[in-house]
């Protein structure tokens, strides 16, 4: 009995003392641990290989970053303790290149790592496109890792993300469902082939998966009406899409007049009817109301945000060599974390850690 | 065009497209002429075809494009190409004039 109170009282102690970090990557191919509660880089760690390192992937654990790199050939595994690389999966093989664009996410157990591969046979006069797929990986299976199965996938897939039933959702011209053991889209849910009346094809540049804190993926869209004068400021509206991620459901909400671009978005953890947005502009908006309710002009480009988990510090990155903490109640600039050596983070994803 | 007439097995498949391919998958941009032939004021355009919508500064969003090869034709491609053209220019906003003018090999 008394082995298992102090088992919960070092529980609730860890709990309470765990802190948000930071897991950006920076070129040309450093993976940055960054104690936000400290605003610095406590960690950088060199990727093995080519660069440049992009999309990072971790389970909620946060033991293990698993980051896209060699001109997105191949997925490593970073030990964030140590440095070390404990898991290296190289895609191309014989004369098949394959690539991945950003799409790689590790299941929420982190048993699993899910890449969205693009092959190209290159062939002595010709380049064979071959059938884009998810490779499934099993994590345990550490350096030199070979996909344990593979399923086919539509095209144009962007963004993957792990559901907490165990399958995969993949944002791509529409919002696939996949069983993960069989490879069968158990649902789409339409987003460029919607039929909504009164609006055309929405239109989203998203690849930064920012969706661990609320467990809810999100990202901007920006569609036409079909019903309106296209000169008219309402003929183009800015929307955010969701997808909870813990009840498979996905929602579309328009909430203003497309007016500025706006690259990502993030769900507040701790109220999901507020989101964060970013690119030149920093957006709180309001979900239910339906509306942009405050704005700020940032110092510069920022192409991620993230959240800290008391929903109250936002964290903008991607493009150049800062990190940018905001106050997510003023909107107000508290901090900024510079990347070593100045380094771009270009495409990085920006992922939160709790420890 | 009308004047070149497919020979071969492989010029013939070129003329004729991919197969089954019924909807264009290409959609042109509505830009300005000549972004493409000057480094500043920039490789792309916004979506009225300006430059106020594009990021801030512009030099922060060349290795966005250059390392997912977003832009091939107008800035270099790290992906594929030209996988060497950064190397050691890890501040697009500090190094940008070091980076060369690139040329097909051949």
């Amino acid at each position: 009995m008394k082995y298992w109170i102090g088992m919960i009282l070092a529980c609730c102690a860890l709990t309470a003392s765990a802190k948000d970090f930071l897991i950006v990557a920076s070129r040309p191919n450093d993976l940055h641990v960054i104690d936000l509660a400290a605003r610095k880089v406590v960690h950088t760690y060199r990727i093995p290989g080519h660069g440049i390192a992009s999309t990072i992937s971790v389970a909620p654990d946060g033991k293990v970053a698993y980051v896209l790199t060699d001109r997105n050939e191949s997925i490593s595994g970073i030990d964030l303790d140590s440095g070390k690389q404990v898991f290296r999966a190289d895609m191309s093989y014989a004369n098949v290149r394959v690539k991945s664009m950003f799409s790689i996410a590790v299941s929420q157990d982190g048993k699993h790592l899910y890449v969205y591969e693009l092959p190209t046979r290159l062939k002595a006069d010709e380049y064979q496109v071959m059938h884009t797929r998810i490779a499934v990986y099993d994590t345990a299976d550490g350096v030199g890792a070979k996909p344990r199965h593979e399923f086919p996938a539509p095209r144009r897939i962007g963004l993957l993300a792990p559901t907490s039933d165990g399958r995969l959702m993949a944002l791509g011209w529409d919002v696939y469902l996949f069983n993960t053991a069989t490879g069968a889209i158990d649902k789409t849910f339409p987003l460029r082939n919607w039929k909504r009346k009164g609006f055309g094809e929405p239109d989203i540049l998203d690849f930064w998966p920012q969706y661990e804190q609320a467990h809810m993926m999100s990202t901007p869209y920006y569609v036409p009406r079909t019903d309106v004068d296209p000169k008219s400021p309402e003929a183009v509206k800015l929307g955010i899409m969701t997808f909870d991620l813990d009840t498979d459901s996905m929602a579309v909400t328009e909430v203003g007049n497309a007016d500025a671009g706006l690259f990502t978005s993030v769900v507040n953890p701790v109220n999901k009817h507020e989101v964060f947005a970013v690119m030149n502009q920093l957006y709180k908006i309001d979900l239910a109301a339906r509306k942009v309710v405050q704005r700020a002009r940032v110092h510069r480009t920022y192409y991620a945000i993230n959240i800290s988990s008391d929903g109250k510090e936002l964290y903008l990155g991607g493009a150049s060599s800062f990190i940018a903490v905001y106050d997510a109640q003023t909107l107000q600039k508290k901090a900024e974390i510079p990347m070593p050596g100045e380094s771009d983070q270009g495409a990085s994803s920006l992922r939160i850690v709790r420890r | 065009m009308k004047r070149l007439i497919p020979l071969n097995e492989k010029a013939r498949s070129l003329a004729a497209g991919p197969e089954g391919q019924t909807d264009g998958e290409a959609r042109l941009m509505g830009n300005i002429v000549g972004c493409t032939t000057v480094f500043d004021p920039g490789w792309e355009v916004d979506a009225n075809g300006g430059l106020s919508g594009l990021c801030q500064p512009m030099e922060s969003d060349l290795y966005g494009c250059t390392d997912p090869c977003w832009w091939p034709a107008q800035v270099g491609d790290s992906m594929n190409v030209d996988p060497e053209w950064t190397d050691g220019k890890n501040s697009a906003l500090r190094d940008w004039r070091q980076l060369q003018t690139l040329f097909p090999e051949d």
